[in-house]
């Protein structure tokens, strides 16, 4: 019993981190309606930013993160006014321009993440984040899963009331939909997809951060780890709304681990991939998203 | 002659790689001709190699009587694939096709006889002729392909699938038959590939490639199956020239080569439609009385 509740609480903090992810890889894509491939180097980056911020400027844990996070924002928005940009301008081209744009940005910041971690995977110092371990009823409860099952909590229900109930959120939505009715309604669309794009790419920075500390690794597999699960999440949550995105990545991540326990850990991939397969084929909108809302 | 020998010598692994290449190509450019963006290519590939290397292994014979066997396999299940996966929306079946390469390298690496994470090693190969061979006669076929009433109802079934419908083209019917071509010649690319690279693992047939190749495809051209080729071979050698000339940023320079095609040549690098404008063009300047300045030649976009 106390195996079974030890590898919950391992599933629900590693969910977490599929969940953050997916909720910034899900609002370029309900929004800015691009499938970016380079997604998952904003993670590997924050890593390292938040890395370096701690190695080279000696910065305790909070300032570091928030160097992280905030790197991952603006190399989004970076990307996305290089590589997506251009293409907005030109009327056509649609999902595959944006995407070979994307694969583009992903060789290169993949290739650069190799450069600057020297192809190895590195590690966060041991002092550098709260290593404190709690033991409620004899489990233990390592301080950073506690931390980033609340980060996920707490992103989630500000980017559900940011997206839903404020200004800004319907500008969002009206962008999603349809770039000049909104901007008819006096909307900038320009000025969205930008704040889009680096609340985004802060979102995923912030879950490579976390994730770089948890699984002690910091290299450029860290984002294509999380890119694969987090659009999985996203997928099977229902991507037009972030809170099946949190609920279906906390599930992928309980559900892998179990079966790597309970079952054969060769089937833990193959649960996650199974069920987002198994989720377009039957029901596309997701877990939780909205009939009818398609993206031409 | 010294100078060629030694450029064969040097290059003769990254012609057999483009020659490989311009397969997967094709079989993406199979599909993206009728309209579908799909990357099952990856999944009908690594279907194709591991049965082709398992038959070798298993039965000894010639690798080249494997080739029809590893087109055939790859032609058997992208018919089942079509089936399951033209129901859906465009988009979503983007998505699924993503989805399937991530389970296939999962099936990889559970289903015995395919070396499961070690790998499988491929004791045979084919001499490079061979190679070029295959691919003459795949270009052959896409080239009579273009050519027939199926090539000009892919063309109609890409630029409106109603429209097309109306004038008596069934779409879906055309899809299938597009994926079963993509199947057929993504099984053989995958076999080929296998013979090239001497070795199997779960990672020789993953999302890379997947995107590698959409990326050639659109680099080359999507309007034309030579667009496929060039782009392939554009994809093989950039590595390389990069190599050679700023080794520690090859793969940099890759990635904005490609953004900057994409952005600047949106169309690709054969564009039939841009080559038509252009010999129009010409003829209208041809035909124009010498003084008129007219717009019209100059006009084509």
């Amino acid at each position: 019993m106390d195996l079974f509740l030890q590898q919950l609480i391992n599933g629900l903090a590693l969910g977490s981190l599929y969940a953050l992810f997916g909720l910034g890889f899900g609002i370029v894509f309900a929004t800015l309606g691009i499938l970016n491939a380079a997604h998952g180097t904003y993670a590997s980056w924050a890593a390292i930013i938040a890395l370096a911020a701690v190695e080279r400027l000696n910065l305790p844990f909070i300032p570091a993160l928030l160097a992280g996070i905030f790197g991952g924002g603006l190399l989004a928005l970076v990307v996305d006014q290089v590589a997506f940009q251009p293409l907005r301008r030109r009327a056509g081209g649609g999902m595959i321009s944006a995407l070979i744009t994307s694969i583009a940005a992903w060789i290169i910041l993949d290739s650069l993440a190799g450069t600057a971690t020297g192809h190895q995977s590195l590690s966060f110092p041991r002092d550098s984040y709260p290593d404190t371990i709690f033991f409620v009823g004899g489990i233990p409860l390592p301080a950073i899963q506690i931390i980033t099952v609340l980060s996920m909590l707490v992103v989630t229900v500000s980017l559900h009331l940011l997206i839903r109930r404020s200004r800004f959120g319907s500008a969002m939505r009206a962008v999603g939909w349809n770039q000049t009715a909104a901007s008819l309604g006096g909307v900038n669309p320009r000025y969205v997809v930008v704040i889009t794009a680096f609340l985004a790419g802060a979102t995923s920075g912030f879950a490579g951060v976390l994730g770089g500390i948890s699984t002690n690794n910091v290299s450029f597999h860290l984002g294509e780890g999380l890119m694969l699960k987090g659009f999985a999440a996203v997928v099977v949550g229902g991507y037009d709304d972030v809170r099946g995105t949190a609920v279906a990545g906390v599930a992928l991540g309980v559900l892998e681990v179990m079966t790597a326990q309970y079952l054969s850990s060769g089937l833990r991939d193959g649960i996650t991939y199974a069920l987002l397969l198994g989720f377009l084929l039957l029901r596309p909108r997701g877990l939780f998203g909205s009939a009818g809302f398609s993206r031409a | 002659m010294q100078p060629l020998v030694d450029f064969w010598n040097a290059y003769r692994s990254t012609l057999t790689f483009a020659l490989v290449n311009s397969f997967f190509a094709l079989s993406t450019y199979a599909v993206l001709s009728v309209g579908i963006l799909s990357f099952a290519t990856v999944t009908f590939a690594a279907f194709g190699g591991f049965l082709g290397v398992r038959l070798v292994l298993q039965t000894g014979i010639d690798p080249l009587l494997a080739l029809p066997a590893a087109a055939a396999a790859g032609a058997l299940l992208s018919y089942v694939i079509a089936l399951i996966f033209l129901r859906l929306e465009s988009h979503w079946m983007a998505l699924a096709s993503l989805a399937l390469i991530l389970i296939t390298r999962v099936l990889i690496i559970n289903v015995p006889g395919t070396g499961g994470v070690n790998g499988l090693s491929v004791p045979v190969t084919l001499p490079f002729f061979m190679f070029a061979l295959v691919l003459l006669v795949a270009i052959i076929i896409f080239w009579r392909l273009s050519a027939s009433w199926y090539g000009i109802a892919a063309r109609a079934v890409r630029e409106d699938a109603a429209v097309a419908s109306t004038l008596g083209i069934a779409p879906r019917r055309i899809q299938t038959v597009a994926f079963v071509i993509s199947g057929a010649v993504g099984g053989l690319g995958g076999m080929l590939l296998a013979l090239a690279l001497q070795y199997l693992s779960p990672d020789t047939y993953f999302v890379n490639i997947a995107f590698t190749m959409i990326a050639a495809v659109v680099l080359g051209g999507s309007y034309h199956w030579a667009g496929a080729i060039i782009g392939a071979a554009v994809f093989t050698a950039l590595p390389v020239i990069a190599q050679a000339i700023i080794p520690e940023f090859q793969d940099v320079a890759n990635g904005v080569v490609l953004l900057l095609i994409m952005i600047f040549l949106p169309r690709g690098l054969i564009d039939p439609r841009a080559i038509r404008l252009h010999f129009a063009a010409r003829k209208a300047v041809a035909q124009a009385p010498r003084d008129a300045t007219s717009p019209a030649a100059g006009g084509a976009p």
